[in-house]
This record gives C-alpha cells, sequence and structure tokens, in this order.
C-alpha cells in the first residue's frame, strides 16, 4: 500500500486516533416535527438525518400488504453535496438500490412488524455529509428514528464498518480508509443478544484474519451501541420530565 | 406541493379569516412565519445554508467546478441548479414521486437566478471563452410546510453570500494554452458579491384577497398564486403565475404592488443576519440540527 | 408587514434549566431493558417475553398495575380503545362505509348504519342512502366519534349516534401527538373565554366558535357558512397558537390547562405566541399557574 500511510508506527491513524478508536459520535432524536419519528447523527465528519413514517395504511400497492405483519419500506438517498465530487443523483442507481435492500432487511430483524398487520413503516434515509461509514452510521440514525416514532423493536441496532490494515482491525472507517484498498466489513448487530442483522465485506481478506475482523467488529458495534443508549436515555429525561404533573 | 385536505367548512372559516387580515395563525395578510437561517452547515460543499420557515426546512449546498464558458456568454460562468425533494418531506416524494415538483422548482430557479442580473456572473470568469467557474447548486428539501420558493430563495441567497470559491493563477502553458493554478492556501478565496441577488416572493390569492407565506391549508384554499422575484432595490426581476384558477389583471397588478414592498422588505433583515454571523467566525457555535 | 429572521440556537440548555426540576423517578427503559426476571408477571404492550425475561420493546416509562407491566412510549400512533372520542377526516367513500384517517396505524372504518339520518329518523339503510352518502359525508370532512369496537388487525370502527358526534362545522384543527392528550370523563368543552374545543384521544383537536342554542337541535348534520365573527376568530387563534405552544414543550393537554396557557398568553399579541422565548415564557407560567391550583 504505497502512498498514505493508514496506520504509523506508532499505531495512529490518519486522524489521529487509535486502531480500536471510534469516532466521535453527536446525535439528536425528534429533529422534525411532522414525520413521526425523526433522529440526526454526526459520526465524525460523516452525517445522516433519519426520518420515519408510520405504521399507517398501506399506501400505493395494496397488493403488497401482508395479512400477519407489517411491510417496511426503506430509501437510502445521499445528498448531491455530500460527496467530495458531485453526486448526479441522489438516489435511484445501483447503489443507493442495494443500500436500500440492506436497510430493509436489517430493521425487518429488528423491528416487531407482527405487531402491526396490513399496514407499512417507512423508513427514509438522507446522507448530509460522506465521510466513510455511510451504511453504518444509516443505520445508527434509523435506528434513533424508530425507537423516537415508539414503533417496538427487539434491540438496538447498531452498526459500524471495519477495517483491516497491517494485521490490526481498524474500527469505525473514515473515507481516506475506506478508499485506501484494504478490506472493509460491515456489520449490524443486535448488541444484547449478539445477533448479527447484516454483515457485508468488501474486497479481499484471508479467511484466517476473518475472525479477528468479526470480532473488532461487534466490539466496536457494542461501542456504538453505549453512545446510541446514552442519547436514547437523554432524550427519555428531558421529555419525561415535561410531560410530569 | 405536498397538500392537505381540507373540509368546505374549514376552506370557508380561513377565507373569512384572510379577508378580515386574521390569519388561522394570528397573522395579518403580509407577515412572514419565524424563520432560523444558518449557514457552513455542510463541509463537503465551498458554501452552504439552512433555512427554517415555520415547519419547512431547506438544506442548500454550492459547489464551484472548473468548466467552459457556454458559447452565446464566454465572459461569464454561470450556475445550474438541482432541487432534490426528498422522502423525508413527506412519502409521496418516495422514489420518483418528488421528480415533478423538483422540476418545477428548478426551472424557475434557473429563470429566476442564472442571468447577469442577478449574480455577478462576469466575476465567475477566469479567462475569456476558455475557463469558468461553474456553479452547482443543489437545494435539498427537507420538511414541507408551505411557501417552498421563498424558503428556497433565501437559502440560495445566503448560501451564495456564504461560497468561498478558490483564487485562481492563470500562466501561459507549453503549446501556448492557458494553464490553470487554483492557490493552495484554504483561506485565499473570492467571494461572491449578492447584492443583487432577488428574493422570491408567494403570493396566493384567496378569496378577493392575497397572503404572503402561505401555509398547506391556506394553500389549499387558493385559487391561483403569483411567484415574484425582486431584487434589493425593489424592481421586480422574474414573474410566473402558478396554480389552477385565473387572476384578473387588477389583482395581479394590486399582488406586484404588495409583492415588489414585501420582496423589498426581506432583503434588509436577511443582509444583517448574515453580516452578523460572519462577525461572530470561529467562536459560533454551529447548531446544524443538534439544536 | 413583520419578517422575524434569526439564528438557530441550542435548545435544550434552556429545558434543562427550568424551575421545575422535580427529581424523575419514573422508571425509563429503552428497547432491549430487562424489567423484570420474575415469571409472575403478565405482559403488556411494549414488552415482549425473551427467554422468560420480561423486557421493554420501546423507550419510555414502565406502568406497573397490580400483575400487568407495560411500557408507555413518549410518542407513538394512536392506540385506540372502546369508547375514545376521537376527531378524525374522511378519506375514502366506499360501499356502505367510510375510510376515516384518524392518526392510528390503519385507517379507521365508519359504517353507513353507524351513523344518524337527518331529522334523527331510526330505519334501515336504504340502497338509495348508500348512492346518496356522498352528501352526508365527503372525502376532506372532519367528523368527531366514538369508537365503537377494535378490529383484531387493530383497525378502529366508529359510530356518531349520538347528537354530540357528526360533522364538524367552521373551525380550526390541531394535530399533536396523541400521547399528550389526558383522559377525561368529557372531551367536549365550552371554554369560558369564548370558543369550543373538542380534545380527540387520537391527538386531532378541533376548535370551533360556540355555537348559539338554535343549533344544537340540528344534530351535526347542517354546518353554517354565516362568517364568524372577529372576536372569535381571534379566541382561535389565540388558542390554536397555545396549544401549540403547549405541544412543543411536552405539555399534558386538558381544559384547565388549555384555559391556563390562554390566560397566561393574554398580555402577548396572537402571533408572537409561537416566537421560540415567548412559547417558553407561556409554558412556564403556565405550569407554575398548574402547580398552584392543583399542587
Amino acid at each position: 500500500m504505497a502512498g498514505l500511510e493508514l496506520l504509523s508506527d506508532q499505531g495512529y491513524r490518519l486522524d489521529g486516533r487509535k486502531a480500536p478508536e471510534l469516532r466521535k459520535v453527536q446525535a439528536r432524536m425528534g429533529v422534525f416535527a411532522q414525520a413521526d419519528g425523526s433522529a440526526y447523527i454526526e459520526q465524525g465528519n460523516t452525517k445522516a438525518l433519519a426520518v420515519v413514517y408510520g405504521p399507517h395504511e398501506m399506501r400505493g400497492s395494496r397488493s403488497r400488504t401482508l395479512h400477519d405483519r407489517a411491510v417496511i419500506n426503506c430509501q437510502y438517498s445521499m445528498a448531491t453535496f455530500s460527496t467530495a465530487e458531485r453526486k448526479r443523483r441522489p438516489h435511484g442507481d445501483r447503489k443507493s438500490t442495494e443500500m436500500s435492500l440492506h436497510l430493509k432487511q436489517t430493521f425487518e430483524a429488528a423491528v416487531m412488524t407482527q405487531l402491526y398487520p396490513r399496514s407499512q413503516i417507512d423508513i427514509y434515509v438522507k446522507v448530509l455529509q460522506a465521510d466513510g461509514g455511510n451504511y453504518s452510521v444509516c443505520v445508527n440514525a434509523a435506528t434513533l428514528a424508530v425507537i423516537d416514532a415508539g414503533i417496538p423493536m427487539r434491540d438496538y441496532v447498531c452498526a459500524c464498518t471495519v477495517g483491516f490494515v497491517d494485521e490490526t482491525p481498524l474500527a469505525d472507517l473514515c473515507f481516506a480508509e475506506e478508499s485506501g484498498g484494504g478490506s472493509s466489513l460491515a456489520l449490524a448487530l443486535l448488541p444484547r443478544g449478539g445477533q448479527i442483522a447484516l454483515l457485508q465485506m468488501d474486497a479481499r481478506l484471508h479467511q484466517d484474519h476473518l475472525e479477528t475482523l468479526m470480532e473488532a467488529a461487534m466490539t466496536a458495534c457494542k461501542g456504538v451501541s453505549k453512545v446510541l443508549d446514552e442519547v436514547v436515555r437523554q432524550h427519555l429525561q428531558e421529555v419525561s420530565v415535561l410531560t410530569g404533573e | 406541493m405536498a397538500t392537505v385536505q381540507l373540509s368546505e367548512a374549514e376552506k370557508v372559516y380561513v377565507l373569512h379569516g384572510i379577508r378580515d387580515d386574521l390569519r388561522v395563525d394570528g397573522r395579518s395578510c403580509e407577515d412572514y412565519r419565524h424563520m432560523e437561517i444558518e449557514t457552513d452547515v455542510v463541509s463537503n460543499t465551498d458554501g452552504s445554508a439552512k433555512v427554517t420557515l415555520g415547519h419547512t426546512a431547506v438544506l442548500v449546498g454550492v459547489k464551484a467546478e472548473l468548466g467552459k464558458p457556454r458559447p452565446a456568454a464566454p465572459e461569464e460562468g454561470y450556475l445550474e441548479f438541482f432541487v432534490d425533494c426528498s422522502a423525508n418531506a413527506t412519502p409521496e416524494f418516495e422514489g420518483r414521486g418528488g421528480e415533478e415538483l423538483g422540476m418545477e422548482l428548478t426551472n424557475t430557479l434557473y429563470r429566476v437566478f442564472n442571468n447577469k442580473r442577478s449574480v455577478d456572473l462576469g466575476s465567475l470568469c477566469i479567462s475569456p471563452g476558455e475557463h469558468c467557474w461553474l456553479l452547482y447548486v443543489d437545494v435539498l428539501l427537507l420538511q414541507c410546510d408551505g411557501n417552498l420558493y421563498d424558503a428556497i430563495s433565501i437559502a440560495i441567497k445566503a448560501a451564495l453570500f456564504n461560497t468561498k470559491i478558490p483564487k485562481v493563477l492563470i500562466s501561459e502553458g507549453e503549446e501556448g494554452g492557458t494553464e490553470i493554478e487554483l492557490s493552495d492556501d484554504p483561506y485565499d478565496c473570492v467571494r461572491l458579491s449578492v447584492d443583487n441577488v432577488p428574493c422570491i416572493v408567494t403570493l396566493c390569492k384567496v378569496g378577493h384577497r392575497h397572503v404572503v407565506d402561505a401555509t398547506l391549508q391556506e394553500k389549499a384554499c387558493t385559487v391561483a398564486s403569483l411567484i415574484m422575484a425582486v431584487t434589493p432595490a425593489g424592481t421586480c426581476t422574474c414573474t410566473r403565475k402558478v396554480g389552477r384558477g385565473s387572476l384578473d389583471p387588477e389583482s395581479i397588478f394590486e399582488m406586484t404592488e404588495a409583492g415588489k414592498r414585501v420582496g423589498k422588505a426581506l432583503h434588509g433583515p436577511l443582509m444583517s443576519l448574515l453580516l452578523q454571523e460572519e462577525t461572530l467566525g470561529k467562536k459560533r457555535q454551529k447548531v446544524g440540527f443538534l439544536g | 408587514m413583520a419578517v422575524d429572521m434569526r439564528l438557530p440556537t441550542f435548545r435544550s440548555d434552556s429545558r434543562s434549566n427550568s424551575l421545575f426540576d422535580r427529581k424523575v423517578n419514573k422508571d425509563l427503559v429503552v428497547p432491549g431493558d430487562v424489567i423484570t426476571t420474575d415469571t409472575g408477571f403478565m405482559r403488556g404492550h411494549g414488552t415482549y417475553l425473551d427467554d422468560d425475561k420480561l423486557t421493554a420493546s420501546v423507550a419510555g416509562e414502565v406502568e406497573r398495575v397490580d400483575k400487568l407491566i407495560c411500557v408507555k412510549p413518549l410518542k407513538t400512533r394512536f392506540n385506540g380503545e372502546v369508547g375514545d372520542v376521537i376527531v378524525g377526516r374522511i378519506t375514502e367513500v366506499q360501499q356502505k362505509r367510510w375510510k376515516v384517517e384518524t392518526n392510528s396505524r390503519l385507517d379507521s372504518v365508519l359504517l353507513l348504519s353507524s351513523v344518524n339520518l337527518p331529522g334523527g329518523e331510526l330505519r334501515r339503510r336504504s340502497a338509495e342512502d348508500e348512492l346518496t352518502m356522498r352528501e352526508y359525508l365527503q372525502e376532506g370532512d372532519l367528523i368527531s366519534a366514538e369508537v365503537q369496537s377494535v378490529y383484531a388487525d387493530g383497525a378502529l370502527l366508529l359510530h356518531t349516534r349520538s347528537l354530540k358526534y357528526g360533522k364538524l362545522g367552521q373551525g380550526v384543527l390541531v394535530q399533536i401527538s396523541p400521547s399528550l392528550i389526558k383522559r377525561q370523563k368529557t372531551h367536549f368543552h365550552n371554554l369560558p373565554c369564548g370558543a369550543s374545543i373538542i380534545l380527540g384521544n387520537n391527538g386531532f383537536v378541533w376548535l370551533y366558535p360556540t355555537p348559539g342554542q338554535q343549533d344544537e337541535e340540528a344534530g351535526g348534520f347542517y354546518t353554517s357558512l354565516e362568517p364568524v365573527s372577529l372576536s372569535d376568530r381571534e379566541v382561535i387563534s389565540r388558542l390554536r397558537n397555545c396549544l401549540l405552544a403547549l405541544s412543543a414543550h411536552k405539555v399534558l393537554l386538558y381544559d384547565t390547562s388549555v384555559l391556563y396557557c390562554y390566560e397566561v398568553s393574554l398580555s402577548q399579541q396572537v402571533k408572537d405566541i409561537l416566537k421560540p422565548e415567548v412559547m417558553e415564557e407561556i409554558v412556564m407560567m403556565t405550569q407554575q399557574k398548574l402547580i398552584e391550583h392543583e399542587g
């Protein structure tokens, strides 16, 4: 790997973090008043907004209603100014459609859809600034939005993207590290049970390293879940104080 | 536009209220709702702004790129617009649902802003006929609560004010052509002059009177609307009538006069707010969506 | 004309400095939190069983009633129960019934046989009634109704079989979260300030000018399109802004709190109530007044 050194000899990454360190997370729930649930999250320089509508009556194709559970409908889209080079179309390209399907798969594993037969839950995620780990940040934002909407979930869904450089797993990749050429693994986890909702890996990786990488990914996700937990509890505290009678 | 349905009785109530100059939320016919403006919200852009008008939320990002001037105007740069009506605003905009509204908004923005009277396009030219700056202005609609044009135009003006275009050095190339070199210093940039940039005012005709900054409920009672672009000097640069109904010439004249008055009064507070924000400089705490 | 532009500020600072820093001894849980491992409890809404452990599935407050444990989320769509009063909007006219939007997870149903016929007749609905359904209730009309029963999939069955329910006339609809409406004996109030209010359990609040004596016999069928007087309009606009202010600060809504908020806001102009700093002031004073009078 010529050029930029993703991991220095002293163990520091490009942005000064250590290998297992996560980026700074700041989040807010209830950002939009008109939607049923909304959240905004910043992980380092990656910013994403998630909005949830529902559960509500099925719109459009009534034939897609499921008689025993709710349909989850996701859309992943990026703002045209989110990437360093301007993106021509916010969504509709192959990558966005793939990400939307992944999000749908992830949340179908966590949301208790059997409580809402014949209805539809819409989850829309928008990336405002893309600096690596887009999918993971979107999953985290969507989790907060679903909790904000009061839709029952088995557990939080936390995601993190990890990479592998010089025999060391790097947690929470930024854009430079993702495009640096090493392998990257995106993992969506339900922390309490340790259940994996989605696992995706790009680029080649020797199978001996897979276990270390997955361990590192799960640890990173658990770290993210702690931060999200704090955000939710603080939001609960703030809002319940006011409704007290 | 994301619409709400109103019953006949509700529409009558709104109509009579506007006739008596007392709207549903207590405003008079020419009052704006509470507005919040912030610039420099997105860092991957050369300029950005976020505007909240009532519940309507709009985010604008400006990116500057090098390009070739258009043959019709070799001494000017130009602007490219794109409006993204995101599904965040309403589930109707999912997939391709928001494209129609997006196209309509984009076309109007081209007519209003992309001419040398509104924006100083000459300053975007680097070398005539060969190189110029091309500004991509991307508008992201996050929440829809009526009056999109006004919010978008204020956000565009704020974003253009905030835009920092890198300075360029022109030098002679090897084979006689010009070579462009961008300055390495991130603080060495050129600011765009927004003195003539207009703001759009939407006037909706409800009954016999017109209202400014209509909410979705008032829009549902509107027969037709007039969209006007007004510069700080009070001149009207672009007018368009939208809506299914028809307007008679007298009301158009009346609405134009009102629009000019209202539009002119928008620029003062906007510029002073932008300058105030600029003077805060680095000490300013960026709020963005974390507020 | 007035233009109010300003820079955004962080809202959370003011909320934490609230005068009412009572100790929150509520049991707050997040999804995945284990509430209890004791198997003697029955599980209610917002919980699920995970290996004999009663776990929360929403973020909210735990409510224990005898042996029933449920978690009430902070914000949710309307979950109707029998007897709830709702305000809804007609979305569709189908064969022998109307579909009503009530901010719940499925559209509610209002059967033709569940509405009062004009003039108060009691007879079987004929085919002609079916064809003239649109003359009574069209798409976009607002109604007040009561929940008769709940279907298996969660859809609500409504009825307007009382003179106080029926089609709504002139007025203003305010949409807020259902969790902010307090359950009371009656949801129809004639406020002393000069307007009337219907606090629907589903979060839709209807404000309208207090009807005169003669309108009460019409049975909710005739809607007057006479212009409402300016003073009534001002009262309704003020009430609307007060409701929005209270809901933005998550205060529980019932007739007394709305009334106190109205009285406290009289010192301000109607359109100023929605400015953030004025909203906060008014809500604080309302909460103060509520504590004084109700302890």
